[in-house]
């Protein structure tokens, strides 16, 4: 049992490059650790099972169904472990939420008082790589590029993995918070 | 791809729109209130009579979207949700009728009611212990109705009309903060404390309010009285900011 559980963020644009860097942080032999992944709470999968267009779903509603993912996250996955004394991955975590939103060109603003309810992590990891093109092991920005915004997913996901790279975007002000 | 158009263009597109006087512009109305005020019944005969005065009307009600109330639904059934993620999911449903319903509506100039609008998130989260600026937060750009008809009652006359006629389900009754086993006990529990934030809420957001524990046709004849009174006022500058990002995705997808 780990004598200090920590929350460790990984954030990236990359969905598979996410799932990699979370295993590669919870090595097999080490029953210590969690990991804590996008959508498991459902709502995502549940709003591409119903087969509605979502095409024009915004990219506010993308980030306010993720907190409201996030936050069952937080409640069924990773309080409970680190309540356990476990060390907990979440991949993603929240800084790849404000990325895609600073590239879409939302205020910094709403995005940090949406995620005012989540733990500050202990660690934070950001991931190098551009978004998937294979729906395999994709990830939240991957779902958001292929949902649209103004912007065609190519140039959304360049936007967003240089908003995580530089922790600056072309949107204007606001950067994340460096590790 | 074609470049965005910058968000000044379509401000100053957004109060051209709304702002020329050749144009009957459509008007945005929310109806608000605890469970049992009537508003529901109220909404109804005020929508025919807009309807008979020429408005072309449409009507959003409070968790109906087409995308997110399935969502909703299968988790409520399941009392699966935190105080946290019940507010993440009535503000993504706003957000996606804004987008889908309101908006469209409005630019054409249709009036639409609103049967609950944001403030029924922010009265009912508040009760359930999240802080009053988080939830307003999850809301902008912030849409402000041209009136918010707020349907007064005790919170005795609520839980009178609510519980004489079906057992209020577990969220409606708030057993997910009150503990209490019994719905119609928890109702009554809850609601003084919903009653409580839509008095405040009035007086911060400047409600009209309408004192529904009387007669219906009295609360009709009052409606339309203060409809005719603010039917031409101007329209809110405040708003610019939602109309345009909703325009800005538009042209975008189009």
């Amino acid at each position: 049992m780990s004598a200090r559980p920590s929350l460790i963020a990984v954030d990236g644009a990359s969905g598979p490059a996410l799932i990699t860097a979370a295993r590669r942080l919870t090595p097999k032999q080490e029953s210590i650790r969690r990991v804590s992944r996008w959508d498991a709470s459902g709502l995502f999968e549940q709003l591409v099972m119903a087969g509605d267009d979502i095409s024009t779903v915004s990219p506010r509603l993308l980030l306010l169904l993720y907190a409201a993912d996030l936050a069952f996250r937080l409640r069924w996955e990773i309080e409970p472990a680190l309540a356990e004394g476990h060390t907990v991955v979440a991949a993603p975590y929240v800084d790849t939420a404000i990325a895609f939103g600073r590239a879409c060109g939302l205020p910094m603003k709403w995005l940090r008082s949406l995620f005012l309810f989540a733990r500050k992590p202990s660690r934070r990891h950001r991931i190098a790589g551009a978004p998937a093109t294979s729906r395999a092991e994709a990830g939240f920005i991957e779902f958001g590029c292929a949902h649209r915004t103004p912007l065609d997913g190519r140039e959304l996901g360049a936007r967003t993995r240089d908003y995580l790279r530089t922790g600056r975007g072309s949107g204007g002000r606001g950067r994340l918070r460096r590790r | 791809m074609a470049r965005p158009t910058p968000l000044s263009s379509l401000r100053a597109r957004v109060r051209a729109r709304f702002s020329d006087p050749s144009r009957r512009r459509g008007l945005l109305i929310a109806f608000e209130g605890p469970d049992g005020s009537g508003k529901t019944t109220q909404r109804k005969l005020f929508k025919t009579w807009l309807q008979s005065e020429g408005h072309d009307v449409v009507t959003t009600k409070w968790n109906s979207s087409d995308l997110i109330k399935p969502l909703v639904k299968s988790r409520k059934a399941l009392h699966a949700l935190s105080p946290t993620e019940f507010s993440l999911l009535h503000a993504s449903d706003f957000r996606h009728r804004v987008e889908s319903i309101i908006l469209p509506a409005l630019w054409t100039g249709r009036t639409v009611i609103a049967d609950r609008f944001l403030f029924t998130g922010l009265a009912r989260d508040v009760p359930r212990g999240l802080d009053l600026d988080w939830v307003l937060n999850l809301y902008p750009p912030l849409l402000w109705p041209d009136i918010v008809f707020y349907f007064s009652v005790s919170p005795a006359t609520s839980g009178l009309r609510v519980t004489t006629t079906r057992v209020p389900n577990f969220y409606e009754a708030g057993q997910d903060v009150t503990d209490v086993d019994d719905p119609v006990e928890s109702y009554h529990r809850f609601i003084g404390r919903v009653i409580r934030e839509y008095e405040s809420l009035a007086l911060i957001f400047n409600f009209v309010t309408i004192d529904a524990e009387r007669s219906i046709r009295e609360q009709h004849e009052e409606l339309r009285r203060l409809f005719r009174e603010s039917e031409q006022r101007a329209w809110s500058d405040w708003n610019v900011d939602a109309v345009a990002e909703w325009l800005s995705r538009r042209n975008g997808t189009a």
